[in-house]
């Protein structure tokens, strides 16, 4: 029963979106959302024997009230015998054919068409069944915000008349990078929360694992790349319990409790990592994949590879520059105990860079300064840091670390 | 008898995972008393409403507009008093949709 309701959601919404066409999602997604409040009442006293089957009948039957809704508002809809026409729609409800509209709806929510800030907020609602709401508190939006999205993303495929489908050739390889972009995002948002508190977030990991999956069952889709992505996804989440200890207090690598860490994830990164690899040039995932198998290969934190770490970044940030990449090689070269080329990567950098990650650069100065005996420095910047961090756990732990180095 | 009155899902706009969540601590209540040996009957209510009312016998067809009159249900159990079915009804699921639990007792008339 784990998310039965929201994974099916994504596939009635997709079937039914492939049967009816994407300009009638307003009557599909009201339609969806029927039977579920329906099925939650009426599974209250008892739960049928196989509620996916119970839940794939209701979206068969759907079908024809849709019809009849649509015929009312416009008469030229072809009608809907039983004959014939009722065996294509059960055909429409096999396994591979339900795959295939939720990967035409993952298309579509990443098509050039649509706003990149848009593109997330409407997968999240179409193939993932996020409400509003929840997408709101997720992405760290206002909930006004996040219904403009949608809305505005819907007048988009009105407007230019989108197809529920998956490109060929060379606009599949474009709209891919785009597909596994808005994978990566979501993920990331899951992995690196920016709520107050923690909320969904391995739900978000998950479903950016799940959606990745079903980019790999495809022959033509199943590129190094998404292998490499999956990959990513495995090794980060194999972490993701020991991020926290038992008091809600958030762990950095160094103390984190390494037993904790999910085996089979990582084994099944390195399946995926092996497949990601028969390719002559290695894209951003392969090298973030790389970087995150790098730390798991370590037993402790003093055993970590940081020269391997450091090549592996910049490579990386040769790849795609960014001023993340450049703060991340400066703290590794502070733990490699180079603290001129520390601060040479500082150098590139300024805090506006970083957005509402900024504290990300002050607590990377902050450690350098101390680290460098610089301690009035170390406790300026702490306390910027301090002032612009959002999430209470990291704030909890920036607060411990100052106040140690003031003991 | 409980009466579930209010907390219309259908008025809500909750996702499917809420609305799986919410279905589970139904059940889990439900189970709860049956176990507890103390459930007689139930069933949940669609929220279509017809409505006569007074000497003219005026027909009207309530909305989920009013949804704070809309009964979506009833659980009948068997307890020694008031107090004992307030006591179960602290598990009720949806008092945070601003739903409304209200306790009646079922006449027993002697024969």
């Amino acid at each position: 029963m784990d998310h039965l309701f929201r994974h099916h959601s994504g596939k009635m919404v997709s079937v039914l979106t492939r049967i009816f066409g994407l300009k009638h999602l307003d009557i599909i997604e009201d339609a969806v959302q029927d039977t579920f409040i329906k099925a939650s009442i009426s599974w209250r006293k008892e739960q049928p024997q196989n509620p996916e089957a119970w839940l794939t009948q209701a979206a068969k039957n759907r079908v024809i009230d849709i019809f009849r809704k649509l015929k009312s508002q416009r008469n030229h809809l072809p009608s809907l015998s039983l004959g014939t026409d009722t065996i294509a729609i059960n055909e429409l409800f096999l396994d591979t054919e339900i795959e295939d509209a939720q990967l035409r709806m993952i298309f579509t929510a990443c098509h050039p068409k649509l706003d990149p800030r848009d593109r997330i907020s409407f997968a999240l609602k179409t193939v993932s069944g996020f409400s509003i709401k929840e997408i709101a508190s997720a992405l760290l939006t206002k909930e006004d915000t996040i219904k403009k999205r949608l809305s505005r993303a819907r007048k988009a495929i009105q407007k230019n008349d989108l197809k529920f489908s998956i490109p060929n050739g060379k606009l599949l390889h474009n709209r891919l990078e785009s597909v596994m972009e808005v994978l990566y995002l979501i993920f990331n948002e899951g992995f690196h929360s920016n709520t107050k508190t923690q909320l969904i977030r391995s739900d978000l990991c998950g479903e950016a694992m799940r959606l990745c999956q079903l980019l790999l069952r495809r022959v033509a889709i199943r590129t190094p790349e998404v292998y490499a992505l999956f990959a990513l996804m495995c090794f980060h989440s194999a972490r993701l319990e020991a991020k926290i200890n038992s008091d809600n207090e958030l762990l950095d690598l160094k103390n984190q409790d390494r037993s904790l860490w999910h085996f089979p994830l990582i084994q099944l990164g390195n399946t995926m990592m092996n497949k990601a690899v028969e390719i002559d040039s290695l894209s951003c995932y392969h090298y973030e994949a790389a970087i995150a198998a790098e730390h798991l290969r370590a037993k402790t934190f003093e055993d970590t590879n940081w020269k391997k770490l450091l090549y592996w970044y910049e490579q990386l940030n040769h790849l795609q520059p960014m001023p993340i990449h450049q703060l991340t090689m400066a703290v590794i070269s502070m733990q490699n105990n180079e603290y001129s080329k520390a601060h040479a990567f500082f150098n590139l950098l300024k805090p506006n860079d970083f957005e509402q990650r900024a504290y990300l650069f002050y607590a990377a100065k902050a450690d350098y300064f101390f680290e460098t005996d610089n301690f009035n420095n170390a406790l300026i910047y702490i306390d910027k840091a301090l002032k612009t961090v959002t999430n209470t756990l990291e704030k909890n732990y920036l607060e411990k670390k100052k106040s140690n180095w003031l003991s | 008898m409980m009466i579930f009155i209010g907390a219309d899902y259908a008025a809500l706009g909750l996702s499917p995972e809420e609305l799986q969540t919410r279905m589970g601590k139904w059940f889990a209540w439900g189970n709860k008393m049956e176990q507890a040996g103390i459930l007689r009957g139930g069933e949940a209510l669609t929220p279509q409403v017809r409505r006569i009312v007074g000497e003219n016998r005026t027909v009207s067809d309530l909305a989920s507009a009013e949804i704070k009159e809309i009964v979506g249900g009833y659980y009948t159990v068997e307890a020694k008093d008031f107090d004992a079915v307030q006591a179960i009804a602290q598990d009720f699921p949806d008092y945070d949709l601003g739903g409304t639990v209200e306790i009646r007792e079922i006449m027993v008339f002697d024969r």
